[in-house]
């Protein structure tokens, strides 16, 4: 088993980490995960690309009252991709885990 | 590149954090529309009894089946045992309530009027410490407004309650809607 290098990048894991709290196929709104990651829209705009081009994050956009709203759900792919490398990242403190970063297309 | 068990480590404490305040924050959420429908239904039912204090009984007995109403609403599609646990919490306090006051009688309306919010107080301070310190404040306040009012409100206990204490649950609320 190898790390996931789109998850592993600090702000995707702690978005995934944030997606995976929540119930399975659950969305939250791009404007309250901004504020619960106390991230900048440009910034968790790109790291959402990334997630989404992975299949890991479906995002949705629509418009309520005239006003556009973007929402962010983890998908199955996403959901099995973090407990594998949570998983991983348990193996290498319990010494089962070859340390090696898998390199994906981002 | 390499991870290092210290890069795991870290990696993992992250990982816990986001997943915690994610878990905290979307309980918050999901209880403010409780909040604001108890912290109205509070205000209506004091102010009123305040008002028409021969009625109180009757006021109570038509706003606490509007407000379980209004929170099974609210709740719905939150998740599938939502209904009959808010149901079964609803059954669990009244009757709570009517085998303390009959054991405890007998009661002033006024020391009913204190007990009642004193110990939904105590369920939210108890509910903070598993689930997060919005819930312990919101126990806090509503306990403090209590006391101070039974204490030192001698004329209008029962406005104050209507104001302070449901005003504390409305502004809770909305504290727990915010991120």
């Amino acid at each position: 088993m190898s790390a996931d290098e789109i998850i592993h990048q600090p702000v995707r894991l702690r978005i995934m980490a944030t997606l995976s709290a929540l119930p399975d196929g659950e969305r939250i709104e791009f404007t309250r995960l901004k504020a619960i990651l106390n991230a900048t829209d440009g910034n968790l705009g790109a790291h959402l690309t990334t997630l989404e081009n992975a299949g890991y994050v479906a995002i949705e956009k629509d418009f309520v009252a005239k006003k556009p709203r973007t929402r962010v759900a983890m998908t199955r792919a996403g959901r099995a991709a973090f407990a594998r490398h949570v998983t991983y990242l348990r193996d290498i403190i319990d010494g089962a885990g070859g340390g090696q970063m898998e390199e994906k297309p981002s | 590149m390499t991870l290092s068990p210290q890069d795991a480590t870290a990696a993992l404490r992250d990982i816990d954090a986001a997943q915690a305040r994610s878990a905290t924050l979307r309980g918050y959420r999901r209880a403010a529309p409780q909040f604001l429908i108890w912290g109205v239904i509070w205000a209506a039912g004091y102010g009123l009894s305040d008002g028409f204090p021969h009625h109180a009984n009757a006021i109570w007995a038509v706003l606490v089946p509007i407000g379980v109403a209004a929170g099974l609403f609210a709740g719905r599609g939150t998740e599938p045992s939502f209904a009959w646990r808010y149901g079964a919490i609803t059954l669990a306090m009244l009757a709570f309530f009517a085998a303390t006051f009959f054991v405890m009688a007998p009661v002033t309306g006024r020391q009913v009027s204190a007990f009642i919010p004193l110990f939904v107080a105590l369920l939210y301070v108890l509910a903070g410490i598993f689930r997060g310190p919005r819930y312990v404040v919101a126990g806090l306040v509503v306990a403090a407004a209590t006391l101070t009012g039974f204490v030192f409100i001698a004329g209008h206990f029962l406005l104050w309650m209507a104001v302070v204490g449901g005003g504390a649950l409305i502004l809770a609320g909305f504290w727990m809607r915010k991120v």
